[in-house]
């Protein structure tokens, strides 16, 4: 035996070794108590709540929980291309100026896409207090910088070569832009937008866990009251509402191409998501008129130096980030390893469909309602905050899987098995191989989305950097909130870097 | 076909030769009649007498993002069970094996010596891809070997020093390549003398078949022509 060099498909497997530990605290940490709860819970789902005035709570929530996620997507976008646009190197060399500013914008967008929406929303309550703009503006502002992100590393990894080709023929920069680099960043616009949308609708229902209104409170209020008939109410329509929007953008990607068609659907999709946003305005006021009485700046109390100083002093720094950063290794090795895990052990289409509806179920409950729930049989625990988030993004994770290895040809796996080779090992050789490259490289950027979410169970478990700001923005305790802030950007931006790397390394491999 | 037989299969473009080799490899299904390998019918053939059949693919299906000797190793997972497969992805198993291969197929010693097994596939020239697949067929060690137009891509050189490798027999009248049959297709009919028999495809209905040393340049006129 030589040294060990794991490949590309078996990196893919190793990471679900996190269920390991997980499943042993969780194990151990079983009550009975819970049962009869769960066993109610589980009842609820076959007979959810029909009564008149639950189902137009549900309905008033899922109107709000819509109206925010349409608004909140379409100023995403708006933004986010312009911002992705004005940050992306190829744009101030067209116009052969210096790209620092470019860089300074880059770095500069990185903060505000460092803190979770969550944070963002929390923070903006208590600056403004309860209005239906705070949740727009709570996705609004960490998604612009991500469209942003990803605009410009298009934009910049592009082919350039028809674009200096127009510049030297003295074609207008903004012409040439047009011309040479619109077409193609048509198909992303498109397939990134899409998949927006679909997170802005998750986000808005999350908001809505913590208090931010709309079908997520209402969701949360029921498990409170542990009215598990009217939660499964919710969840039903919940799981329709994502079902039918995850069926459209499908139809979506497959009906966009690239050229003439591919352009204009681009503009079509542009005008759509400005009419959608208008929608989504006008469909917020119309629901919550009352809330609409203006924004009214509460203000913050900006920490002073020796505030800072004291704070920094008295919070408990290295059990804080040790467990933010444990939650996101054990969380991050659930979502990137259970799938191919899951789909090797039984390589047959009918568990491939069993365990897409399992993803299914995974992506519609929000992490803080899973916590919830897990939190009803056992004791709290990094494990179950862990196996929240681990569980929540291996539905995403898991369904980018399957995607993938539907598009794949299936020759090589048709291959080994003509050779006799085991139904899991042709799966594992002849379909997942080729896919694993792109798989990792997504896994690598779910582990940061995965971070910046472990904000959101950290405030249910009791753990982490996550809890510490819930507790500092509840004692209203700014220089904490500060701190901790700055830690987690510091967290993020450097889980960022080093997911960049890993995400370029693997794509080359 | 018999114990021994070197079969060429030649006709034009869409003739049927890549289809009808697919079928006798197993990988796809025929809509009429049967293929049978030493008696067991193909379709209910058990896993385990599957690996004696061999292909040689023409887009060769190598695993881009494995190693060389992963790729190699890959032959053999029909004999090995999951965990050898899984051990393959962390260690590269069987080096030894792997180099044999190698070196059967007609790679450079000194490159296999120099790190050959480790590198990724993506870094071959085609000529090296198409020895890698070789080696893969080899360490299989099939009993029969079914190649889809094995030479389309390589230069003369190459091409010929790959048929070497396939077609050659012992003094004791056994395929160097250690199969006891061997079918290739073929879109070069001046190779056919180095055949034993050719067998002949039109639209997909066969046209002929026959010794390769009485085939004469108008049965090949005749089977090229326009359909």
């Amino acid at each position: 035996m030589n040294r060990p060099k794991p490949a590309a498909p078996l990196l893919t497997l190793l990471p679900a070794m996190a269920l390991v530990p997980v499943l042993i605290v969780t194990w151990t940490g079983l009550h009975g108590g819970g049962l009869s709860i769960w066993q109610q819970f589980l009842s609820g789902a076959l007979h959810p709540s029909l009564d008149p005035d639950v189902l137009h709570a549900v309905w008033h929530g899922l109107g709000v929980t819509m109206a925010t996620a349409l608004l909140s997507w379409s100023l995403s976008l708006l933004f986010g291309v312009l911002l992705g646009s004005v940050c992306a190197d190829v744009v101030w060399r067209s116009w052969s100026l210096p790209i620092w500013p470019a860089t300074g914008l880059r770095r500069g967008l990185a903060i505000p896409r460092a803190v979770h929406e969550l944070v963002w929303g929390l923070l903006l309550l208590q600056v403004f207090g309860l209005h239906p703009y705070v949740a727009v503006a709570a996705i609004a502002i960490p998604y612009s910088a991500l469209v942003a992100r990803i605009w410009r590393d298009h934009l910049d990894s592009a082919d350039h070569r028809p674009l200096e080709a127009l510049i030297s023929a003295g074609v207008h920069p903004l012409s040439a832009l047009m011309t040479a680099l619109n077409p193609g960043m048509g198909a992303v616009l498109m397939s990134y937008g899409g998949y927006r949308l679909e997170c802005a609708l998750r986000s808005a229902t999350l908001l809505g866990v913590f208090g931010l209104g709309g079908l997520g409170t209402e969701l949360q209020l029921t498990l409170q009251s542990l009215q598990f008939r009217e939660l499964w109410t919710g969840l039903w329509v919940l799981a329709a509402v994502m079902l039918l929007l995850e069926q459209l953008l499908r139809l979506w990607r497959k009906r966009s191409g690239v050229g003439v068609h591919g352009q204009r659907r681009m503009l079509l999709f542009g005008t759509l998501a400005i009419v959608l946003g208008v929608i989504g305005t006008f469909w917020l006021r119309l629901i919550v008129p009352d809330q609409f009485s203006g924004l009214s700046w509460i203000g913050l109390e900006v920490p002073s130096w020796t505030q800072l100083n004291l704070a920094a002093t008295e919070l408990p720094w290295y059990p804080m980030i040790l467990e933010t950063l444990g939650l996101t290794v054990l969380a991050a090795g659930i979502a990137i390893g259970l799938p191919p895990v899951a789909l090797l052990l039984w390589p047959s289409p009918r568990w491939h469909q069993c365990c897409s509806i399992f993803w299914a179920c995974m992506r519609w409950i929000p992490p803080p309602l899973m916590v919830l729930l897990l939190l009803l049989s056992n004791r709290p625990s990094l494990a179950i905050g862990a196996l929240a988030i681990g569980l929540h993004n291996s539905g995403v994770m898991g369904r980018l899987l399957l995607e993938g290895l539907q598009q794949q040809s299936g020759q090589r796996q048709d291959a080994l098995r003509a050779i006799g080779s085991s139904e899991r090992i042709s799966w594992l050789y002849g379909l997942l191989s080729p896919q694993s490259p792109s798989y990792l490289a997504y896994g690598a950027y779910r582990s940061d989305v995965i971070l910046r979410e472990t904000v959101v169970v950290g405030v249910i478990g009791g753990s982490g950097l996550g809890w510490q700001l819930l507790e500092s923005l509840s004692s209203f305790h700014w220089a904490a909130v500060v701190l901790v802030l700055c830690c987690y950007c510091a967290l993020t931006i450097s889980g960022e870097a080093l997911s960049d790397r890993c995400r370029s390394l693997w794509l080359q491999s | 076909m018999f114990e021994g037989e070197r079969i060429a299969l030649l006709g034009r473009s869409g003739a049927g030769k890549s289809t009808l080799l697919a079928i006798a490899n197993g990988s796809l299904r025929s809509e009429q009649g049967e293929v049978r390998w030493c008696g067991a019918s193909i379709r209910s053939m058990p896993r385990r007498k599957r690996r004696e059949i061999g292909m040689l693919w023409q887009d060769l299906l190598l695993v881009e993002e494995l190693s060389v000797g992963q790729n190699v190793n890959s032959g053999a997972l029909g004999r090995h069970n999951l965990i050898w497969g899984l051990a393959n992805l962390l260690f590269n198993v069987d080096q030894s094996a792997c180099k044999h291969c190698l070196q059967r197929a007609g790679l450079d010693a000194d490159l296999i010596e120099r790190g050959l097994i480790d590198a990724p596939i993506r870094q071959l020239s085609g000529g090296q891809r198409q020895r890698v697949a070789l080696a893969r067929l080899l360490r299989q060690q099939p009993q029969l070997i079914l190649a889809d137009e094995p030479i389309a891509n390589l230069d003369p050189a190459i091409a010929s020093d790959l048929l070497d490798h396939l077609l050659n027999r012992s003094p004791e009248g056994q395929l160097n390549c250690g199969a006891k049959a061997i079918v290739i297709s073929l879109h070069q009919p001046e190779l056919v003398h180095r055949f034993d028999r050719v067998i002949g495809l039109q639209e997909g209905e066969l046209v002929m078949d026959q010794p390769a040393d009485q085939l004469t340049p108008a049965d090949l006129s005749r089977l090229y022509e326009a359909g």
